[in-house]
């Protein structure tokens, strides 16, 4: 019989940024929450300086991740292949603890396009019948620009968004992104300083007659107070971003602008090492009764809540609303069902430029530093006549000068003298050119349950079912030309590239993206998606599921700007409707 | 937010106010008068605390072989900057004990290489199985222990290694091939030379000044903008080593 | 868990007490736990795991310990049984109920100025709004001659003076009441005003040159309050919003609270209405900054040399060990013009505690860190890592002696000796621990 907590208005499951966006709005209502972190407590403490700059510990040994031993993913790549667990971290790099990914975050925070949002009104519009993959599965989201815009736009001032304004109210802004969607308020801060890589990119790019403009940066260019009175200082460049707590307190990441808030309200709580294993649902399965987690201890904790917030990372979200019977099972056959349904990823990759007589400085940078163009982001190219749909933001980063990661040409030795020879010789000599694509939503790539892996606990372990498909192949050939241009520009002395092409099939073993969406998707038919426009679970109305399990297919930029917009919207409605009046917020019908 | 003042700083601020007993000292606690700086060991004075004695011998010699000395070329090799000491303390680490990873059967080593590694061993077993059986193939094909062979026939067996060209299943090793122990051992050996001196590698961060990594100084704010020019200080570790 | 009491802000207090004799009880609670705020009692009377008011706090000395009392409306243990006559006596002149002296660690010299209405709505706040606590602190028992309480009676003949706040016509409203609260129940004069012979206070009013000049208070520097209207270093550069922002939240765009200050800003002036602050400030702003060596400097010089030190560290070539010790320690937050960051990371070109004449709180701060305090305004808590783990008793010397010479600083060197003397005196400093490098990150407090 396991042991019982006393009831709480609501509880959150995951403290990253959902959790604790969810933990202040809900505490705004008045509500007692209570958050419920598997993780381990962090806070800004743990990682200052320069206790953080430890490549080993953060950027190799993965300190600051979820461990697969509580939590691994068996992967294939076709209905027919065996799943195999992924048994330590590669691909995808999801957060654990409190902060979740948020603490360890490179830091860029975009908007989607208005016509992300809106794709397959986009696609009916734009593409002869008969063009895209018929397997394809893509969606709206269901909600409109308009009506996330205000909770982009408080979101980039909880964060101190760095960057330049491209479209204010509808004017487009010198130096700015001329194809963002109209934004109500500037950037709240200006960008980030440029380094070398930035200035060439940006030169070469205009010289094409592209139109880049700063990396929208969440590692802040000036000292920042926000909405919450919590507080980042101004960006050192250290280079240690991506997949490290900053040093310097410059990173909007939960710890900076949300926790010490949070934590100071008395209708607020918080428990760590405290895995969720289900949500337990009433006898009619209609109405979630609380949380079933495993505490320190290794005892089973049964947490009553009227709300349950599954505010985990957006695969953890599916396999608890998988593991709890919450909605039906996608079936990719029949295709019924719709929780683990249209699983979706990001596509990337690079030309890596060699220099021999620039110094490039890699480790003077932030992670959000370079520039990116949006030429190529869905509406503003005819990809149709390329016979793709989707889009990929362009760029150039330098996320980080950290010697164990050094890019060496692939012909030079991985050992002996030469390998020496060459860390000496391009060491601080390399740029890359970037593109990170959008990846549409099909009806094999998707998430269930494994038959035969089980957590610590006994659960089944999440299935994922994955592999690229033709239309991203295309794209991703496509931007390679683009890219080669850009490269003809800058003449390296020496480069190489690094795509997916044809006949490429995913590899779990080296890092792609942790931007893991859609499984739990958001829209307005509930036969394709699990959540209603308010994240709301159209089968278990009070159960919500903010994450990016919500987007019915990738866009080409970087997803916690859109994650947090939702997570806001979905919050607001709870507070303008929910509350009074429990229940479904959109009829099946 | 509790609305007590905490222990420490309510008696100091009493103390301040206290006008007439003004000298106190603050109780309890641990004096921290060591100093950070530890002076690197000598690699050639270290004592392995998890890997046996043959089983260094054949780590030195492969270390020498994966990044040579000055004795190959300029730069610091793996000796120099005590990898091996690096790779010992790694084995006890939690990445040792592949303590974060996920190691429930069943382990099926039919599937793909590109849906990472299935075989049931933590980093320590891979060593000690790898060295074994490295061991063995040099015993079986030149009559002699890695170690006592030379340069080029160490790095033929190297190579062999990296190439699954020595089958460790025809030597009774039927989970992990070969190529699994190499990389272990390749990687973790860049690790150890290029990670933090903290670790035990990088002896006085002679790899960082090599290729111009400023180290654990996590700061430049105030250099971000000066493209294109040779950065003129050496490194600093998280210990607080100046080079 | 501690035991909490939320005292809700009052939103714009005026001077004195616009508060009718006879209002409503709750509001004189209310306005009783202001002033309870404002006076910083719950600092001294409350110790750590015990509860709010119940005394026992324990200061250990030479003589002995000394003992805050319970102050709870308790009738055995605390002040239950105090009359509203003997509850004023005892704060105004550090009379027991039984006519025996209270030793002048209570500042009852300071408090001497409240107005009736004040000590009243304290006394009924001591009474109603706090809860009673049955327990016996540790009695106090000091040596001789400093058990003799009747000693203290001279003291207060020579040095104390109960004379009750008479507002001065040469001050506006708001800056009176800034005087009544600075010179009364804010008591700031206890650490900022230097000390005569005997421990007393050598003023404490702002008509005399010694208020609040400034005073060393066991190494650490509290520095003068005296604001003036000129352009030196220190508070003299602040603005009256800058002051506010400081006592309200621990930080402006100058500087960042450290040491004792941390409390008082974290319990009392952080609940204190912006219009009290502001008054506070206006005072603290009337008050002439005492003629400084300092002021030979031309603010042109002072601009040179930080231009001259901020190229010198970009440059970075031919570095002094303490140059090299501040870019690979310092830098990362402070920068190389040492201008940190608006309210963020405090500025060290000019700070008081960089500049003192006694660097031990300097010291300190580099040795153990510090963590500004959580307050409702700015939650946000930053803290500055201690770098004893990082660096040797030599190394902090060089690079104090560096920053209290750098950019426009002009004060002396500090040596290795005066480093191993504040590091022998440091308890156990979390903010100062050496990374663990095969570990899990190493963090201080759970959750909930």
């Amino acid at each position: 019989m396991a042991k019982q907590q006393p009831r709480v208005d609501a509880v959150i499951v995951g403290l990253g940024w959902t959790g604790s966006i969810m933990g202040m709005e809900l505490t705004d209502a008045g509500l007692n929450v209570l958050a419920l972190e598997r993780g381990a407590d962090r806070s800004n403490a743990d990682f200052a300086y320069p206790k953080a700059a430890d490549e080993l510990q953060y950027g190799i040994r993965h300190t600051m991740m979820q461990k697969p031993k509580q939590s691994a993913v068996t992967i294939r790549r076709n209905l027919d292949e065996r799943a195999l667990p992924q048994r330590k971290l590669g691909a995808f790099l999801p957060g654990d603890g409190v902060g979740g990914a948020g603490a360890h975050w490179t830091g860029v925070l975009i908007r989607p396009t208005p016509t992300d949002l809106q794709l397959k009104s986009f696609a009916d519009q734009a593409f002869e019948p008969g063009v895209l993959q018929d397997d394809m599965q893509i969606q709206d989201f269901g909600v409109t620009w308009d009506e996330l815009e205000p909770h982009f736009t408080f979101f980039e001032n909880v964060c101190g968004q760095s960057g330049t304004t491209g479209n204010l109210r509808g004017e487009t802004q010198e130096g700015g992104d001329p194809f963002e969607g109209p934004r109500s308020e500037p950037y709240p801060l200006p960008a980030l300083q440029d380094t070398q890589n930035t200035e060439m990119f940006d030169k070469a790019a205009r010289q094409l007659g592209y139109h880049p403009f700063p990396n929208p940066s969440a590692n802040v260019s000036r000292a920042w107070t926000n909405p919450y009175g919590m507080q980042l200082g101004p960006c050192n460049y250290c280079g240690f971003c991506s997949r490290y707590g900053c040093v310097n307190y410059s990173k909007a990441s939960p710890q900076t602008c949300i926790l010490n808030a949070l934590k100071q309200r008395s209708n607020f709580a918080y428990r760590t090492h405290a895995n969720v294993t289900r949500v337990e649902l009433a006898a009619d399965g209609k109405t979630a009764t609380g949380v079933t987690y495993i505490d320190e201890n290794g005892e089973e904790v049964f947490q009553p809540a009227d709300m349950v917030i599954l505010a985990s990372y957006a695969l953890n979200n599916v396999r608890l609303m998988l593991n709890s019977g919450i909605g039906q099972m996608y079936d990719p056959v029949s295709r019924t069902g719709t929780v683990g349904r249209n699983y979706a990823y990001q596509i990337g990759g690079g030309i890596h430029m060699y220099f021999d007589d620039i110094e490039f400085n890699p480790f003077a940078t932030a992670g959000a530093t370079g520039r990116m163009f949006n030429d190529f982001s869905p509406g503003n190219f005819d990809s149709a006549s390329h016979g793709f749909i989707g889009g990929a933001k362009m760029h150039s980063s330098q996320a980080s000068g950290t010697p164990i990661k050094t890019p060496l040409p692939k012909d030079t030795p991985s050992w002996g003298q030469g390998y020496k020879d060459a860390l000496q010789k391009y060491y601080g000599h390399h740029m890359k050119l970037s593109m990170t694509g959008s990846v549409m939503s099909y009806r094999t790539n998707m998430l269930d349950l494994d038959p035969t892996w089980k957590d610590p606990y006994g659960m089944p372990l999440l299935r994922m079912t994955f592999d690229w498909k033709e239309n991203e192949l295309k794209l991703s050939r496509f931007m390679r030309d683009r890219l080669r241009e850009i490269a003809d520009v800058l003449k390296p002395d020496h480069m190489e590239e690094s795509f997916q092409l044809n006949g490429d099939h995913f590899k779990v073993t080296s890092y792609v993206s942790t931007h893991n969406v859609g499984g739990a998707v958001m829209g307005t038919d509930p036969s394709n998606s699990a959540l209603n426009r308010y994240l709301q679970s159209w089968d278990v109305h009070n159960v919500f599921v903010p994450g990016g399990n919500a987007f019915p297919q990738n866009f080409q930029a970087n997803p916690t700007d859109l994650i947090a917009a939702l997570t806001y919207w979905s919050a607001k409605k709870i507070k303008e409707d929910y509350l009074k009046n429990p229940g479904p917020l959109m009829s099946r019908a | 937010m509790a609305s007590q003042p905490d222990n420490m700083s309510r008696r100091a601020f009493l103390r301040g106010s206290a006008t007439l007993i003004p000298t106190v000292g603050l109780a309890g606690g641990i004096s921290l008068t060591a100093q950070a700086d530890e002076p690197a060991p000598n690699l050639s004075e270290y004592q392995p605390v998890f890997f046996g004695e043959d089983e260094w011998s054949f780590l030195l010699a492969a270390c020498d072989r994966l990044i040579p000395g000055e004795h190959a070329g300029s730069g610091p090799g793996a000796l120099d900057t005590n990898v091996p000491i690096f790779l010992d303390r790694q084995m006890d680490s939690p990445y040792g004990h592949a303590e974060r990873w996920y190691m429930e059967g069943p382990f099926d080593l039919d599937g793909s290489p590109d849906l990472g590694f299935q075989y049931p061993y933590s980093p320590r077993e891979v060593y000690q199985k790898g060295i074994a059986m490295t061991q063995q193939y040099c015993r079986q094909e030149h009559g002699k222990r890695f170690e006592q062979l030379d340069g080029d026939t160490q790095d033929a067996v190297l190579k062999g290694l990296e190439a699954n060209d020595i089958n460790f299943a025809s030597l009774g090793e039927r989970q992990m091939q070969a190529s699994d122990f190499f990389s272990h051992l390749l990687e973790n050996t860049k690790e150890g030379y290029l990670s933090d001196p903290i670790h035990g590698g990088n002896k006085h961060m002679a790899a960082w000044k090599m290729v111009g990594f400023p180290g654990a100084r996590a700061s430049y704010r105030d250099w971000v903008d000066q493209h294109d020019v040779e950065y003129p200080l050496g490194p600093v570790s998280l210990n607080g080593e100046r080079g | 868990m501690t035991a909490r009491y939320l005292i809700p802000l009052l939103a714009g207090s005026t001077l004195l007490s616009s508060m009718p004799a006879f209002a409503d009880t709750d509001d004189i609670v209310k306005r009783g736990a202001y002033l309870a705020r404002a006076g910083d009692c719950v600092a001294c009377h409350s110790s750590p795991q015990g509860k709010p008011f119940a005394g026992g706090l324990g200061i250990e000395s030479p003589f002995g310990t000394i003992y805050s009392t319970n102050i709870t409306p308790d009738k055995e243990n605390g002040i239950g049984s105090y009359t509203e006559e003997q509850f004023a006596a005892a704060l105004r002149e550090g009379k027991r109920a039984d006519g025996a002296n209270l030793y002048p660690a209570m500042p009852y010299p300071s408090y001497a100025n409240l107005t009736d209405e004040d000590v009243h709505a304290l006394y009924a706040y001591f009474m109603q709004g706090v809860e009673p606590v049955a327990s016996q602190p540790p009695k106090t028992s000091l040596g001789f001659p400093f058990n003799q309480r009747w000693g203290i009676s001279a003291w207060n003949w020579l040095f104390a003076d109960a004379e009750p706040f008479t507002p001065q016509a040469s001050h506006d409203e708001l800056t009176e009441r800034g005087r009544y609260l600075v010179e009364g129940l804010g008591h700031c004069g206890s650490c900022h005003t230097p000390r005569g012979i005997a421990q007393q206070e050598k003023a404490l009013g702002g008509d005399s040159e010694a208020y609040l000049a400034g005073a060393n208070l066991n190494g650490w520097w509290a520095p003068s309050l005296r604001a003036g209207d000129g352009d030196g270093q220190g508070i003299e550069s602040w603005d009256t919003q800058a002051i506010v922002d400081y006592l309200e939240t621990g930080r402006n765009v100058h500087a960042t609270v450290g040491g004792e200050m941390t409390s008082v800003i974290a319990h009392s002036t952080s609940y204190l209405s912006e219009r009290d602050l502001m008054g506070i400030a206006q005072y603290l702003k009337s008050l002439p900054a005492n003629p400084t060596s300092d002021d030979a400097a031309s603010t042109e010089a002072r601009e040179q040399s930080t231009d001259e030190t901020a190229a010198h560290l970009t440059a970075a070539k031919n570095l002094s060990k303490g140059e090299r010790l501040y870019i690979d320690n310092c830098a990362a937050c402070h920068f190389n013009a040492g201008e940190g960051a608006d309210r963020v990371f405090p500025q060290l070109d000019g700070n008081s505690l960089t500049n003192a004449e006694n660097p031990a709180g300097l010291i300190h701060t580099m040795l153990a860190g510090a963590r500004p305090p959580a307050t409702s305004k700015i939650p946000a808590q930053l803290p500055m890592p201690g770098f004893s783990w990082r660096l040797s008793d030599e190394e902090i010397a060089s690079l104090a002696t560096f920053v209290r010479g750098a950019w426009s600083n002009d004060a002396g060197p500090v040596t290795a000796e005066q480093v191993a003397e504040v590091r022998d005196s440091l308890g156990d400093t979390p903010l100062s621990r050496a990374p663990d490098p095969n570990g899990s990150l190493n963090h201080e407090d759970g959750g909930q």
